[in-house]
């Protein structure tokens, strides 16, 4: 009877293929779905804050980064995830509007201090604007915040002038030039 | 219920048939016990699945919820409610028609304070000695943080040399005379010291860190030679209070908790959850989701099953051939399998609300069929080697015999549940998903020793692998998530679902009360059942058949301590 036993072992130590990852050389081949940390697109993400919103543990914060789209982010806030509690939930992934924050293949965190496992935009942003590509970006922002004003001065002139002509039809078109 | 109607005129307060397997009254509370006894006696109720506590703080009300369901003879589930006024809130105990009230009353009255009459040891079961009082369940409790604890507790070396700390009450609490009364009575060293009879007997404690045990816990065994003369068990060394925070977070927060409680079932805990969150929101998943949530199961039930036979294993010192190592290679196929839908080893977060977060990978199919094959041969090798193995029989055959009365008498599900001979199992009990679509067979065995259990197990992997070849074939294409209002808010209410864990019957008891978070979540959890079960069945066995008992429930603490 032990006999038997002892052929299953040999079988196995014969037959099955190795099984000993050797991990830190070689890391193991993770499937396309693996939650590790997160990757940030900085050139899309609006800084909603619905990821940190969802968060169960909180451990989302937004926090002030210099290479994202200004256009988009106008506080210009990002999220910051500590590392030390999340639990690669996921949650953040699907909340996300614009589908900014995805999570990667990269699983190593471990730092010798718990500020080093804070990782802040800059760690996880996978994908940012340049130096220069942002000074564009904030003219541009700057241009289009102007226009908006007079684009928005001009409208409530037009309402005024309007509302002293005491036509019902102009309500609507001072509504259009708010919106341009 | 007409039936309880017309022989108990006037007691039944409220009453709402939810479909043909749920039911809900609310009862008289000083009718309860005989309208319980009723139930089990004439409608076949003999399975006592749990109770909650709710603090119903607005109407200045308690209430308590006994699940009651049947073992097979038919599938309703009655919600019974009992209601109390807050000050001074008793209920008639449960314990003299069902012996498992035991744990669900004493777990109530820990947390809510509601006394139950004529329970036979209302001891705290997995709060400290310091929080009994405060009862921290309640919604008017203050609660955490408290910082101040280590700075009031007082050293006191008792006069068998012990050393305690006993926490003084807080300062301001005695300045406005608020400190609340503790309730009298003994610890659990004095309650097990108070059993020792003569001085051939002694106490043998096995844990809180212990080979055997899956987790903190202490087993203690009064023993007289070789024998256990009384086992006595302490819970709660890891309790997290997982039911209370998920009272404090939105309902989609609430599904990460549900994988923390037990790891290796984190699918089937979401699917309970989700399930129980579904029926409050009245969607259903789509065909798609539903297929890939029952594999998903399958898979977890495989791999959790492995690991808990394998471990088991190893303590009863199988080492020649270690089924350990060869259970964890052929584990970790699986694991894979489950990471390349879900992104995550173990604690998968994957079911959502109508539907499921990833559809699966490309080729997944193709992947998976080759790996359920070996998992087909391995397990029928595992089969042949167990039973072929003489010291593996002899440790194990007439060990730990739970007799089908017992079984059913001590609360027990899942697979010890069908080792002694009774076919229980929620997926053909109350079918969710698409299982009653699926062949499968309801494993059992009749012997209910500790071989038939782990025999049980291995031929539900066989089963659990032909469930998923069938969904494999099954699967339609579709849509795998239904939609969703925008914030989850459910309509006032509340639901039960149970699904079957690994490790036996799950069930979330939900209640909403129309905002984003839940008003209440009751976990009943198998192994809460198992742990309760297992000071009686020790009860006669050798000290060295212990582990053989006590590892063949593959119990897992972190689920009794949520």
């Amino acid at each position: 009877m032990v006999l038997k036993s002892l052929k299953y072992t040999l079988k196995t130590a014969l037959t099955t293929t190795e099984v000993t990852r050797l991990y830190p050389e070689v890391m193991m081949e993770l499937p396309a779905n693996e939650r590790g940390i997160h990757e940030l697109d900085a050139t899309t993400c609006i800084g909603c804050g619905s990821c940190a919103r969802v968060c169960p543990n909180s451990c989302i914060e937004l926090v002030p980064y210099k290479y994202g789209n200004p256009l988009k982010n106008r506080k210009m806030l990002f999220p910051q995830i500590d590392y030390g509690r999340c639990t690669f939930c996921g949650l953040c992934v699907d909340e996300c509007p614009v589908s900014c924050l995805k999570m990667g293949k990269r699983t190593e965190i471990a730092g010798w201090d718990r500020k080093d496992i804070v990782y802040g935009p800059d760690r996880i942003a996978v994908k940012k604007f340049s130096d220069k590509e942002v000074a564009e970006l904030e003219a541009e922002a700057k241009r289009q915040a102007e226009e908006k004003k007079k684009a928005a001065a001009a409208a409530a002139k037009e309402k005024a002038a309007k509302a002293k002509g005491k036509e019902n039809k102009g309500k609507a078109k001072p509504a259009e030039g708010g919106e341009a | 219920m007409s039936a309880i109607q017309s022989a108990f005129p006037g007691s039944v307060l409220e009453s709402r048939v939810e479909s043909d397997r749920r039911l809900w009254i609310t009862v008289d509370p000083k009718k309860l016990v005989e309208i319980t006894q009723f139930l089990r006696d004439k409608k076949d109720f003999d399975h006592y699945s749990g109770a909650a506590g709710v603090d119903r703080i607005n109407e200045n009300l308690f209430e308590v919820v006994e699940i009651l369901t049947s073992h097979g003879a038919h599938q309703v589930v009655v919600m019974m409610k009992v209601r109390v006024p807050r000050d001074k809130p008793s209920v008639r105990s449960l314990t003299g028609l069902y012996w498992n009230a035991n744990w669900y009353e004493r777990e109530i009255w820990e947390m809510y304070g509601i006394n139950f009459e004529g329970h036979p040891e209302l001891y705290p079961l997995l709060l400290p000695d310091e929080l009994v009082g405060y009862w921290p369940w309640r919604k008017d409790f203050k609660g955490y943080p408290d910082t101040t604890t280590g700075e009031r507790a007082i050293e006191q070396v008792g006069p068998d040399g012990y050393t305690e700390f006993k926490i003084m009450p807080h300062p301001e609490m005695i300045k406005a005379g608020v400190v609340p009364e503790r309730p009298k009575y003994p610890t659990f060293r004095e309650r097990e010291e108070a059993e020792i009879k003569s001085d051939s007997e002694m106490i043998m404690h096995m844990g809180p860190q212990h080979a055997i045990v899956p987790g903190p816990f202490l087993l203690d065994l009064l023993i007289e030679g070789e024998r256990v003369k009384k086992a006595f068990l302490d819970v709660g060394y890891i309790h997290k209070g997982i039911e209370k925070i998920m009272e404090n977070r939105t309902y989609l927060q609430g599904i990460v908790y549900t994988d923390r409680m037990c790891y290796l079932a984190s699918i089937t805990n979401n699917e309970a959850y989700c399930g129980a969150v579904e029926r409050l929101l009245n969607i259903t998943p789509p065909e798609r989701a539903q297929y890939i949530r029952v594999i998903l199961a399958e898979l977890s039930r495989i791999q959790s099953h492995l690991l808990g036979t394998g471990e088991f294993l190893t303590l009863l010192g199988a080492a020649t051939y270690s089924p350990f190592q060869y259970m964890i290679i052929d584990r970790e196929d699986l694991v894979y399998l489950m990471e390349s839908i879900t992104g995550a080893r173990i604690t998968h977060t994957f079911v959502r609300f109508g539907g499921v977060r990833n559809d699966l990978p490309d080729g997944f199919a193709d992947k998976a069929r080759p790996i359920l094959k070996r998992m087909r041969e391995r397990t029928e090798e595992y089969m042949d080697l167990l039973h072929s193995d003489p010291i593996y029989t002899r440790r194990m055959r007439g060990i730990g015999v739970l007799s089908p009365g017992d079984a059913r008498r001590l609360g027990v599900s899942g697979p010890p549940l069908r080792a002694s001979d009774t076919p229980y199992d929620m997926r053909r009990e109350d079918p969710i998903l698409v299982y009653p679509d699926l062949d499968f067979k309801v494993v059992t065995r009749k012997a209910g020793d500790a071989e038939a259990r782990v025999e049980v197990r291995l031929e539900e992997i066989l089963e659990s692998i032909h469930i998923i070849e069938q969904c494999l074939d099954q699967i339609p294409e579709g849509p795998i998530q239904e939609k969703l209002p925008k914030k989850i808010k459910p309509e006032p209410g509340e639901a039960y679902y149970r699904v079957e864990d690994p490790r036996g019957e799950m069930g979330f008891y939900v209640i909403s009360d129309g905002s984003e978070k839940p008003y209440r979540v009751k976990v009943r959890g198998p192994v809460y059942a198992y742990m309760q079960a297992l000071p009686p069945l020790l009860e006669g066995a050798y000290v060295a058949d212990v582990v053989a008992i006590a590892g063949s429930m593959d119990a897992c603490t972190s689920e009794v301590d949520r």
